[in-house]
């Protein structure tokens, strides 16, 4: 009976997710989209593609890594720049490539700077600098957008207590055998950072192969990836085609298990006691033996970190620029006139913002609701064994997703309504959730449980008055999470909710198809500041207790 | 002694341990209230796991996937224990970290243990955490935070928290370990006379010779082995 509770919320999340899942593998069985697919020219260049900028994006925000934390552990200023990561991970996807397109398109910033004085151009030339035909576009943008979520992974890393002793410890003993600083790094700290953030990495090539919303801003169009093209393909009024963007999407699963796979095996477990107990040389995975020109400073110790810090401060510059300009023509720098226009528009739509927001609070509300059962209610076996199921959705491509979402929704006739939409949401920002609270719940000491018992209190007392507000700030900022998580969605939302429902992010990405600048910028930084909004909430929420102040103390035992 | 038999602490432990191992056997020991057995051994021995037994806390200490169980009796004044959740066995725990709660101030701390009864009004609740806190030499100190108390101060707090909750019982999990050797001196002799004061049996767990308080109720736990006490 004890069980019940659990076993429910368990099939609450597995159900839909399993569901899902069926549906999409039913609709993979389809030979005749196969074969068109094949059939296809455009579908082997869009693989190629997608092979590509995947590949380079996380190959590049590796090399970068290990740059940017060789140069910050050297120079002991880690620390100080990790506190600046927050403000770049709030950056959703969208807007980071919006923001990139004001500044490199060919009537962007970068050339009015330099127009006519240095390029002689009167009007914009005709160059594919956004939507490049070689995909450096998105490898940039991406690149941008990962580097900071892997730091503040490497820092939740770096900054464990025990661990950081150690690692300081063996660094400076590796100094007084001759090493230098950045061979000390190179050998002793980074090959047992690396395989810590193997998962991680495995995110960032999920994503840099599956993502869809930043690769039709500035991503390739002719070919597109090979996820553009499978949600071009599904959103095709023709049923075959549709079957086509199905079967595509599958494809782009395959290679995406068979990358991570490779890439997995390339950064290499941790050297286990075992492997050392069976007189086998260790060998260092390949993936952890980087070039030395990494770990030394090829450039000015802080210019990488000192590049990316300034890339995003341009690019919230020009959104924000960009969102109160009017009339501009190239080569101005500044705009000839500046107006609210936009913002009165998107004032003036307010539903749009509204059923962002709504769908924000209840997707967050209700995956933070299970979240909290889930971790006080199921034993931690089942906590162990659930886990990967739960966050498949976070592992799997949002192209494939979608697919078995919404026939899902079809079935359940919640296709298009706001209920359905809100539950695919859900289905989204569920992992999210649960990864931010899970180390917040496992730091909890079971001995606090055991004190307020013995003090005589029942579970209620220790959860509403003890637990629950020392993990307020974990839960606070565990439902930020969610709600940036659900702002952010684009698959979900256009394709689960037949088109009806329009959120400031479906907004902002088809705006960047079109000409209307402000607009498109102001959605773009509506974009980003609602999040923005929720993580400032949580801070407040989640705020420490402000205790009395006292006087010095007294020298009392 | 007045006492009738029934009296005090009685724990029998046949079995203590998970499904492949057995930790603790063949383990009796009584204490009379107002007595303070000393629990000794090596770590590892099962030392504050007789202690989680005696409380009800064994979910809580068994951490991975291997509960602890207890096979055996535990009655405190002739009431039986095994079966009771922990908030209902009148057991008190002090655990060798004062583990203070961070969001709440001191005399939070300490309002938290006073039970609310039907004829007690906050007024009165209130008095009594300020009677506390004038035993632990802590008169003013209520409304600090309790990060900012020394070592022997938070440790004074912390037991005068588990002794307002009124229990009949107390099991002290090594309490001065995380002290450095004078504040220890300083503080046993204060810590034993507010139990006794109490007349409830005391169960103190440590390692270290200097604490046993009463010479004449002293057990030797040793790993996994049978061990025979009736003090």
């Amino acid at each position: 009976m004890k069980l019940l509770g659990p076993l429910l919320l368990a099939l609450i999340a597995a159900v839909p997710i399993g569901a899902a899942l069926w549906a999409v593998g039913a609709q993979l069985l389809d030979a005749q989209a196969w074969h068109a697919l094949w059939a296809d020219p455009q579908t082997l260049r869009a693989w190629g593609m997608t092979m590509w900028t995947g590949l380079a994006s996380t190959a590049l925000v590796w090399f970068t890594l290990a740059h940017v934390l060789a140069s910050g552990f050297i120079r002991q200023q880690l620390g100080r720049w990790l506190s600046r990561v927050p403000a770049l991970l709030a950056t959703p996807h969208a807007a980071m490539a919006i923001g990139l397109v004001l500044w490199l398109s060919p009537s962007g910033w970068a050339l009015r700077l330099v127009s006519p004085g240095l390029t002689g151009f009167d009007a914009p030339p005709p160059w594919f600098t956004t939507q490049d035909p070689w995909g450096l576009g998105l490898i940039l943008a991406l690149w941008l957008k990962e580097v900071p979520f892997l730091l503040w992974v490497a820092a939740t890393q770096m900054q464990r207590e025990d661990l950081r002793r150690r690692w300081q410890a063996e660094y400076a003993l590796a100094q007084t055998l001759g090493r230098t600083p950045a061979q000390a790094f190179a050998h002793i700290v980074w090959p047992q950072l690396a395989p810590r953030l193997r998962w991680p990495l495995l995110a960032v090539l999920a994503y840099g192969l599956t993502v869809v919303d930043m690769a039709l801003i500035i991503g390739p169009a002719t070919p597109p990836t090979l996820a553009v093209l499978a949600w071009q393909r599904l959103s095709d009024a023709d049923l075959l085609t549709q079957s086509q963007g199905v079967v595509a999407a599958g494809w782009l699963t395959g290679t995406l298990l068979v990358a991570c796979v490779v890439t997995g095996w390339l950064v290499g477990a941790a050297p286990s006691r075992r492997m050392l107990g069976h007189g086998k040389r260790l060998k260092l995975a390949a993936a952890t033996r980087l070039p030395k020109a990494v770990f030394l400073s090829v450039w000015p110790s802080n210019g990488m970190w000192t590049t990316i810090l300034t890339t995003y401060i341009a690019v919230w510059f020009a959104l924000t620029v960009g969102s109160v300009s009017g009339v501009w023509p190239f080569p101005q720098v500044w705009p000839e006139l500046w107006t609210l226009n936009a913002w009165q528009q998107v004032a003036s739509s307010a539903r749009t913002v509204w059923t962002t927001l709504g769908l924000g609070v209840a997707s967050a509300s209700v995956c933070l609701l299970w979240s909290v059962a889930w971790l006080e209610l199921a034993p931690r076996r089942w906590q162990q064994a659930m886990q990967p199921w739960f966050l498949l959705p976070l592992v799997l491509p949002s192209v494939l997703w979608v697919v078995g979402l919404y026939s899902l929704a079809l079935h359940t006739r919640l296709e298009g309504q706001w209920l359905g939409l809100s539950l695919a949401h859900a289905v989204m920002v569920l992992p999210y959730v649960l990864l931010a609270l899970v180390p917040a719940y496992q730091a909890v000491d079971p001995r606090q449980a055991a004190l307020v018992a013995s003090l005589g209190h029942g579970r209620w007392v220790y959860l509403w008055r003890v637990k629950w507000p020392l993990l307020k700030r974990a839960i606070a900022s565990a439902w930020a999470v969610g709600f940036a998580v659900s702002v952010a969605q684009y698959l979900p939302t256009l394709y689960v909710g037949a088109g009806r429902f329009a959120t400031v992010t479906t907004e902002a990405v088809t705006l960047a198809a079109g000409a209307q600048r402000s607009l498109m910028s102001a959605y773009a930084a509506l974009q980003m500041l609602l999040p923005i909004a929720a993580f400032a909430l949580a801070g407040w929420l989640g705020r420490p207790r402000r205790f009395e102040k006292i006087a010095p103390m007294k020298a009392t035992p | 002694m007045t006492d009738t038999p029934q009296d005090g602490l009685h724990v029998h432990i046949e079995r203590l341990g998970s499904a492949h191992h057995a930790l603790v056997s063949g383990l009796h020991l009584h204490v009379p209230p107002g007595e303070i057995l000393t629990l000794m051994g090596p770590s590892g021995c099962g030392k504050s796991s007789v202690l989680a037994a005696i409380a009800g806390t064994l979910a809580s200490v068994s951490e991975g996937l291997q509960p602890l169980q207890l096979q055996g009796s535990v009655q405190l004044n002739g009431r039986e224990l095994a079966h009771l959740p922990t908030h209902q066995r009148g057991v008190g725990l002090v655990f060798q970290d004062a583990l203070l709660f961070p969001h709440m101030t001191v005399a939070e701390n300490l309002l938290f243990a006073v039970p609310v009864t039907s004829g007690s009004d906050t007024a009165q609740r209130q008095a009594r955490v300020q009677q506390a806190l004038q035993e632990a030499e802590l008169s003013g100190m209520g409304n600090r935070d309790p990060s900012t108390l020394s070592g022997g101060q938070r440790a004074r707090v912390a037991l005068m928290r588990a002794l307002l909750a009124e229990p009949q019982a107390l099991l002290l999990d090594e309490p001065f370990s995380k002290l450095d050797a004078a504040l220890r001196a300083q503080l046993r002799p204060w810590v034993f006379a507010h139990v006794r004061e109490r007349r409830i049996p005391v169960v103190l767990v440590t390692h270290d010779e200097q604490d046993v308080a009463d010479p004449q109720r002293v057990l030797h736990l040793r790993a996994t082995e049978e061990s025979q006490a009736h003090v």
